[in-house]
C-alpha cells in the first residue's frame, strides 16, 4: 500500500500556486481573445459575401481538424521561421490557444445566430430598425441564450487545454507539477494535487453551466 | 402617380423567386381611411405582394409610393438604400401571420422598441404610449408578461400594438388569424375592426370572407400573380364575375 506523503510538496505549495495562476491567466486572455475572434468570424461567416467567409471556413477546418498540440509547436517552432519573427514560448501559446478557441466560438456564434426565426429579422425591418441594431438588439441576445451551454463546454475545455503549454516551457500549473515531480519525486502527490486544482476550479462551472441551463428551460 | 391623392400607390409590380413570377405586374392604389383585403388562393401571390408593400421583398419592376415615400424597381433606377427602406417602414406597420414578437423582451418593451430605438422616443413617453396602445387592444395587464405566457390571440394582439406604436400611415396585415385556434380569431379580429372604425388606411391578405365582406371597403382577388378583380365587397364577393373568382369563393362556403 502506498503511503501518501502530502507533507513533502509543502516548500512547493507557491511554485503550485504560480503554476494555477498561469494557468487561469491563460484561460482567461484566451478565452476574451478567441470570443472576440469567434463573434466577427462567426458573424462574417453568416453575413459576408463568398470570398470572406470561404477563407474563415478554411481558418476554422484547419484549427478544429489538427490537434491543439500540434497547432502550439507548431506556432513555436515553424511559424517564426516561416515569418522571419522570433516568438516567446508564452507568445505562441497565446496565439494558438486564441485562434484554436476561435475556431470553435465562431461555430457556436454562427449556429446560434442561424437559428433565431428570420421571422425576428423581418419584425426588427418593418418597424424600421436597421440591420444592425436588429442584429445587437434582437437577433444576438436571443443567439446567445441559445449558445450559453454550449460556450461554458469550450471554456472548461479551453482551461483545460491549457495544460499543452506546458510542452514549450511555459510554466502553467501541469509544468510546475513536472518540475517539482523532478527534484521532490513524488509523482503521485503532484500529480494528484494538480488534477485535483484542475477540478477544484472547473467543478463550481459546471454546476453554474447546469443552473444556467434551468432556468433558460424555465423561460421557454 | 399618385395624382389622385392616394396614401399607397403599388404600380406595375413584378416579382420573381428564380425562375418561378410570382408577382406578374400588380397595381393597386389605397385612399386614406381605406381598407382593402386581398383573397385569392395559397400561391396567388398576395402575400408576396403585402411584402412588397414594405419592401420585405424587393420588387423587380414597378413602381410604389407611400405618402412622401417613392421608390421605382428595375434595371435602371439605384437600388434603396438601407437608410430608405427604414424610413419607408417607419411608416407602414406591419403584422405578420406567426406575430414574430421578440420573445426576450417584455410585451411592453415589444411595443415601445421602435419608438424608443428608431425614434428616439425618451422612456417615459414611449411607456406611456406603450401601456396606451395595450390597453387598446385589451392586454394592459399584460405589459410586463413574457410572450411565451401569452396565448396566439394575445401574442397577436401586441404585435398589432407594437406596430401601431410608430404610429404608421398604412397598416399591412399577413393573414393575422391564420395561425390561430380557431375560438382566438375573434378577439383580433374585432381589434383589427375597431382600427379600421378610427379610420387607419390597412391592406389585409386574409381567409376570414365574412369579415373581408364585413371590414373591407374594397376587396382584390388574386391569381395567378395579377389582381384578377377589385371592387367594393359587394362586387367581388357577392357577385363575382370571373369563373375563377367564383369557384374560388364557392370552395370557401363549402369548407366554412
Amino acid at each position: 500500500m502506498y503511503v501518501w506523503e502530502f507533507a513533502a510538496l509543502k516548500p512547493y505549495w507557491g511554485l503550485i500556486g504560480q503554476g494555477l495562476l498561469v494557468t487561469l491567466f491563460y484561460t482567461v486572455t484566451t478565452v476574451v481573445a478567441g470570443l472576440l475572434i469567434g463573434l466577427v468570424v462567426g458573424i462574417l461567416r453568416t453575413t459576408a459575401p463568398r470570398w470572406v467567409s470561404v477563407p474563415l471556413r478554411l481558418y476554422i477546418e484547419v484549427f478544429r481538424c489538427t490537434p491543439l498540440l500540434v497547432q502550439l509547436v507548431w506556432m513555436y517552432y515553424a511559424l517564426p521561421v516561416l515569418i522571419g519573427v522570433d516568438m516567446s514560448p508564452a507568445m505562441a501559446c497565446f496565439v494558438a490557444l486564441s485562434l484554436y478557441a476561435g475556431s470553435f466560438y465562431a461555430e457556436i456564434f454562427r449556429g446560434g445566430i442561424e437559428a433565431v426565426d428570420t421571422g425576428q429579422w423581418e419584425a426588427g425591418r418593418a418597424i424600421g430598425m436597421r440591420r444592425g441594431k436588429i442584429f445587437r438588439r434582437i437577433v444576438l441576445p436571443q443567439a446567445t441564450q441559445v449558445m450559453i451551454p454550449s460556450f461554458i463546454n469550450q471554456t472548461i475545455m479551453q482551461l483545460k487545454n491549457t495544460s499543452l503549454v506546458s510542452v514549450v516551457a511555459v510554466g502553467d500549473l501541469l509544468y510546475q507539477g513536472s518540475v517539482i515531480t523532478a527534484t521532490s519525486y513524488k509523482p503521485l502527490e503532484v500529480y494528484t494535487i494538480v488534477a485535483v486544482l484542475y477540478f477544484v476550479v472547473l467543478f463550481p462551472l459546471t454546476l453554474v453551466a447546469d443552473q444556467i441551463e434551468t432556468r433558460m428551460g424555465a423561460h421557454r | 402617380m399618385s395624382a389622385n391623392g392616394a396614401t399607397l400607390v403599388a404600380n406595375n409590380i413584378h416579382k420573381a423567386f428564380g425562375d418561378h413570377e410570382v408577382l406578374k405586374g400588380v397595381s393597386l392604389s389605397v385612399q386614406r381611411g381605406e381598407v382593402v383585403t386581398l383573397i385569392g388562393a395559397s400561391g396567388s401571390g398576395k402575400s408576396t405582394f403585402l411584402r412588397c408593400l414594405n419592401l420585405l421583398e424587393m420588387p423587380q419592376q414597378g413602381e410604389l409610393a407611400i405618402g412622401a415615400h417613392r421608390f421605382a424597381f428595375g434595371k435602371g433606377p439605384r437600388a434603396p438604400k438601407d437608410a430608405q427602406l427604414a424610413q419607408l417602414r417607419e411608416n407602414v406597420g406591419m403584422v405578420f401571420q406567426h406575430f414574430n414578437l421578440f420573445p426576450h423582451m417584455s410585451v411592453l418593451a415589444n411595443v415601445t422598441e421602435g419608438p424608443r430605438q428608431v425614434k428616439g422616443m425618451a422612456r417615459t413617453e414611449a411607456d406611456a404610449l406603450g401601456r396606451d396602445l395595450l390597453a387598446k387592444v385589451g392586454l394592459a395587464d399584460k405589459a410586463d408578461a413574457f410572450p411565451s405566457r401569452l396565448s396566439g390571440g394575445q401574442k397577436q394582439r401586441v404585435a398589432i400594438a407594437r406596430a401601431l406604436a410608430m404610429k404608421p400611415e398604412v397598416m399591412l396585415f399577413d393573414e393575422p388569424t391564420s395561425a390561430l385556434d380557431p375560438e382566438l380569431v375573434g378577439e383580433v379580429l374585432s381589434v383589427i375592426r375597431n382600427l379600421a372604425a378610427e379610420g387607419m388606411t390597412m391592406v389585409l391578405v386574409t381567409h376570414e370572407m365574412t369579415f373581408a365582406a364585413d371590414v373591407s371597403t374594397r376587396v382584390g382577388f388574386m391569381n395567378g400573380g395579377i389582381m384578377a378583380e377589385i371592387g367594393t365587397p359587394e362586387e367581388t364577393i357577392r357577385q363575382p364575375r370571373s369563373e375563377r373568382l367564383k369557384a374560388f369563393l364557392s370552395r370557401f362556403h363549402e369548407t366554412h
